[in-house]
């Protein structure tokens, strides 16, 4: 889902920087005011985490393998606006260092893959966490918005191709919905072992002050 | 191990390695943003017009060969970056399959498999001619920044050009520890190959889980020691770096031939 340069028209991807511009922005604000430039380290070590966590591949179907994007998984941990940060600066290095993903598409991308379940996946997740509640809510909350945020976000994907004039919507739209309702399961699935696995052996890792 | 799968080829030493990152980000990135906006040749009139037809299609091969003198300078190897340039593929075969429906316009060709008509319009093949060249130039773009800068310069140029320094201070310390934890997903990794063969995805989604788990718990005291061996040395949240950043006549020689080239193929071709 990485989009290259050159498959988006001006205005999209230009206004896809300004949304990106804006919430990062915003993000950084918020973050420097809560936690101070103290606990830069340990944001930068845990995007070294989503990027090692990336290195993993699975098997998804007819010998592809993808990796997960962690957007949902971040946010669970340390709440929505830091997970914006460490996701959007691991979107960047991508597009600099291995060319997966567009320059001028680098907004779009951290919209689709980043903002989409830090933010969205995040308060999609604290409110299933509220109705059930408990450590089911947690793990239902967590597996339902990795699930939601990535089908937006290919659906969002699509979306601007369409409308870049690249693919007829009415053609890219199902498809892409249709393979990443296996590829969103299988993030949905990693994402609830994780948290799973969090819970039963640091529980208080999940009791973070989120930001 | 070692790993050199961020930065490979930046230890070299050419002309291109030698200047300063500010200089090459802001030539490499104009780079892309002329190709961007570059006007792609329109294939619908090329019985009507073949001239103009021609010269947007040399625009693009001008492109081509300024990017790629500058990757022959570098003496990065060829293989590596064609083989790395290849990571717009699957983008591109997405585009491909949408080809035969993108019918409005003239029909370039029609071919029938069986029972099913395929068409290929001109419009189509504008827009995979488009989205492959602009995405396979922009790529090559940024191996050239990439492969003939290393990570701690490029990312002190993108300091010095107004990178917020949080994000730059993140980026420098994910660069020095995704190293480490590279490691650890390696070691892992290992260890469930070496365990297991096959399996379905059910069992798969679980392993991987546990490992991500694993490492989040194992990064999160990580960064927490980190944190705490930093404040014990006197780490107040600044960090102060050694400016060894100058640019040079040769930097601004290249900067400039480089963006009078790219303007003159925008305009003039």
């Amino acid at each position: 889902m990485h989009i290259p340069d050159g498959f988006l028209s001006a205005p999209i991807w230009m206004s896809m920087w300004i949304i990106a511009i804006v919430i990062v922005g915003y993000a950084v604000k918020r973050t420097n005011e809560k936690l101070g430039e103290r606990h830069v380290p340990m944001m930068g070590v845990l995007a070294a985490f989503i990027f090692a966590a990336q290195m993993l591949n699975t098997p998804v179907a007819g010998g592809t393998s993808g990796h997960m994007m962690g957007g949902v998984l971040a946010a669970v941990f340390l709440g929505p606006f830091a997970a914006t940060i460490v996701m959007s600066t691991v979107f960047a290095v991508q597009a600099i260092f291995f060319q997966d993903g567009g320059i001028t598409t680098l907004g779009a991308n951290i919209f689709n893959m980043g903002l989409i379940g830090t933010i969205l996946g995040y308060y999609i997740y604290q409110g299933i966490r509220k109705v059930i509640g408990g450590e089911k809510g947690m793990l239902v909350g967590a597996g339902v918005a990795a699930w939601i945020t990535l089908m937006l976000g290919a659906i969002a994907c699509a979306i601007m191709l369409g409308a870049s004039g690249v693919v007829p919507l009415g053609v890219a739209l199902p498809a892409m919905a249709g393979v990443h309702v296996l590829i969103g399961a299988i993030e949905a699935g990693i994402t609830v072992v994780v948290v799973g696995m969090v819970l039963r052996s640091r529980p208080d890792l999940l009791e973070l002050q989120k930001i | 191990m070692k790993h050199d799968f961020i930065d490979k080829y930046a230890e070299l030493d050419s002309v291109i390695h030698r200047l300063d990152p500010r200089i090459k980000i802001i030539s490499f990135f104009s780079f892309i943003f002329f190709v961007i906006s570059t006007q792609p040749p329109r294939f619908s009139i090329i019985f009507a017009q073949p001239s103009e037809v021609l010269m947007g299609s040399l625009k693009f091969l001008f492109y081509f060969l300024l990017i790629f003198s500058v990757i022959l300078v570098s003496k990065v190897p060829l293989r590596f970056v064609f083989k790395r340039s290849l990571v717009i593929i699957p983008f591109v075969l997405l585009i491909a399959i949408f080809i035969p429906f993108l019918k409005e316009g003239e029909i370039a060709g029609s071919y029938s498999f069986a029972s099913l008509h395929l068409n290929v319009t001109y419009t189509g093949l504008e827009t995979l001619f488009n989205v492959l060249s602009k995405s396979w130039l922009s790529v090559l773009s940024m191996l050239a920044l990439a492969s003939t800068t290393k990570f701690p310069r490029l990312l002190k140029g993108f300091e010095k050009l107004g990178m917020p320094r949080v994000m730059v201070m993140i980026v420098s310390f994910m660069y020095r520890y995704v190293f480490v934890l590279g490691d650890e997903v390696m070691r892992m990794k290992c260890a469930r190959d070496a365990r297991s063969f096959g399996g379905n995805s059910k069992w798969h989604i679980k392993t991987v889980g546990n490992i991500i788990g694993t490492l989040f718990v194992r990064t999160y005291e990580r960064g927490e020691r980190v944190y705490v061996a930093m404040v014990s040395r006197g780490f107040s949240g600044k960090i102060k770096i050694l400016d060894d950043l100058h640019v040079r006549k040769l930097d601004l020689c290249f900067m400039i031939s480089f963006l009078t080239f790219l303007t003159m193929i925008w305009a003039v071709l």
